[in-house]
């Protein structure tokens, strides 16, 4: 009985654990609503696009600014992204990068809304915050 | 002690000029030598941007010498606390309030960051000058006769030299000095310090923290002949470990003093490291950017 009741609780744990990778969005998360994008952004050139000297700098940014939300490897499964109401998105999906070009990124990571934070103020360098989309562009799977 | 004010005047005269020079924007500062202006109880050369609002708080425990019996000291009475507020009005300026439990201190000081290394080694180093002045507030008992509220009154000051040699590792050298308008029997009010700190990154968002301080005996500072004088205050060796996050940082460390503000330490520490007088501590601080 007592080795039934601890193999349940065993298998209760791992399922609990499966779970927590496979479910995204989280239960009770809304997909994003459409962005709305100014037209600066849109027709944004990325000075910056293929330029590898800046990927280091983008891991590290994405790792202090974005990770805990969007996850290590962009699937919006980071350790705070189940707090938020709305799914922050997966970027190794390759149907979301051919969705935005590199300036509407630009925008979504560094101008945000609603529960996306402004880094404006946070990376105010624009190298950084090019090199930001740099990395979430190599994302894609 | 006049002339050491005239030497670190001397050397902010001589260094102005140089950060007086146009930039060349192709050579632009390093970035992130450091990803605070804290390092354990130092200073870095680093000020936030402008508009900058720093929030700290420090915590130190008792010696962890008495090993379980207090949780290594965590158990213990008479930990340290620190309340630390610091602006960043204009480029590399930065000012600050902090309010300490030990001897009720107030501080207020100010940083500026003459120099910064830049990118293309054009200026090879940043360079930093830190100074404070501390109010002790406990009752005026505990001045003794004749009291002045000058009395209360302790400055500090400071040059900071450093370099980041990689995306790795950050190094600093610093040169004090200390000045207590009044001090216990038997202690001098003028110190001389050098040390020397750095951080060697282990991974985007944590870092190794070294520090070590170390007060000089000058005879021409000394006030008292050798069998009247205090033994000279213990250097500080402290090791931390440094959790950034998007506008936090967090340091978890074992240092050798007690003390909250520098011009404590360099004056007053008894805590010696080599006998394992060594204490947990951790520093919490939020940036915010308006």
């Amino acid at each position: 009985m007592k080795r039934n009741a601890f193999f349940l609780m065993i298998m209760a744990l791992a399922t609990m654990g499966l779970l927590a990778f496979v479910a995204t969005p989280q239960q009770g998360q809304k997909a994003g609503e459409p962005w709305d994008i100014p037209e600066e952004y849109k027709n944004m050139d990325n000075p910056y696009a293929d330029d590898a000297s800046l990927d280091r700098l983008g891991r590290g940014n994405y790792a202090r600014h974005c990770r805990s939300c969007h996850g290590r490897n962009g699937e919006g499964d980071g350790p705070m992204a189940a707090q938020l109401n709305t799914f922050p998105g997966d970027f190794t999906d390759s149907e979301w990068q051919k969705k935005y070009n590199d300036g509407e990124i630009y925008y979504m990571s560094i101008i945000g809304r609603d529960e996306m934070p402004n880094f404006e103020s946070t990376i105010p360098d624009k190298e950084e915050r090019w090199a930001i989309v740099n990395h979430i562009r190599s994302l894609e799977k | 002690m006049n002339r050491l004010f005239c030497i670190f005047l001397v050397l902010n005269i001589l260094i102005l000029p140089v950060r007086a020079q146009d930039e060349d924007p192709g050579d632009r500062p390093v970035r992130a030598p450091f990803e605070s202006g804290i390092i354990i109880d130092n200073q870095t050369t680093v000020v936030p941007m402008a508009r900058t609002l720093e929030y700290n708080i420090q915590h130190k425990f008792s010696p962890m010498d008495n090993g379980l019996s207090d949780l290594f000291g965590i158990y213990s009475p008479g930990a340290n606390m620190r309340m630390h507020f610091s602006y960043v009005p204009l480029k590399n300026l930065q000012v600050g309030y902090g309010l300490s439990l030990h001897k009720m201190f107030s501080d207020f000081s100010a940083k500026y960051t003459l120099l910064e290394q830049t990118r293309n080694d054009r200026i090879p180093v940043a360079v930093g000058l830190y100074g404070n002045m501390a109010i002790d507030g406990r009752h005026k008992d505990a001045f003794g006769q004749g009291y002045d509220f000058l009395n209360r009154l302790a400055y500090f000051s400071q040059v900071i030299v450093g370099r980041k040699f990689s995306d790795r590792i950050s190094v600093q050298a610093n040169g004090s000095f200390t000045h207590y308008n009044a001090t216990p029997e038997g202690y001098d009010r003028d110190r001389v310090s050098v040390g020397v700190n750095g951080r060697i990154n282990l991974t985007f968002q944590s870092s190794i923290l070294l520090q070590y301080d170390r007060p000089l005996f000058i005879e021409g500072l000394t006030e008292y002949r050798e069998e009247d004088r205090q033994e000279l205050s213990r250097p500080n060796l402290g090791i931390g470990w440094e959790i950034r996050t998007s506008s936090h940082v967090f340091h978890i460390n074992i240092t050798s003093t007690k003390g909250m503000i520098p011009q404590e330490n360099a004056m007053f520490n008894t805590y010696d490291f080599t006998d394992g007088e060594l204490m947990f501590g951790f520093s919490m601080i939020r940036l915010w950017n308006f």
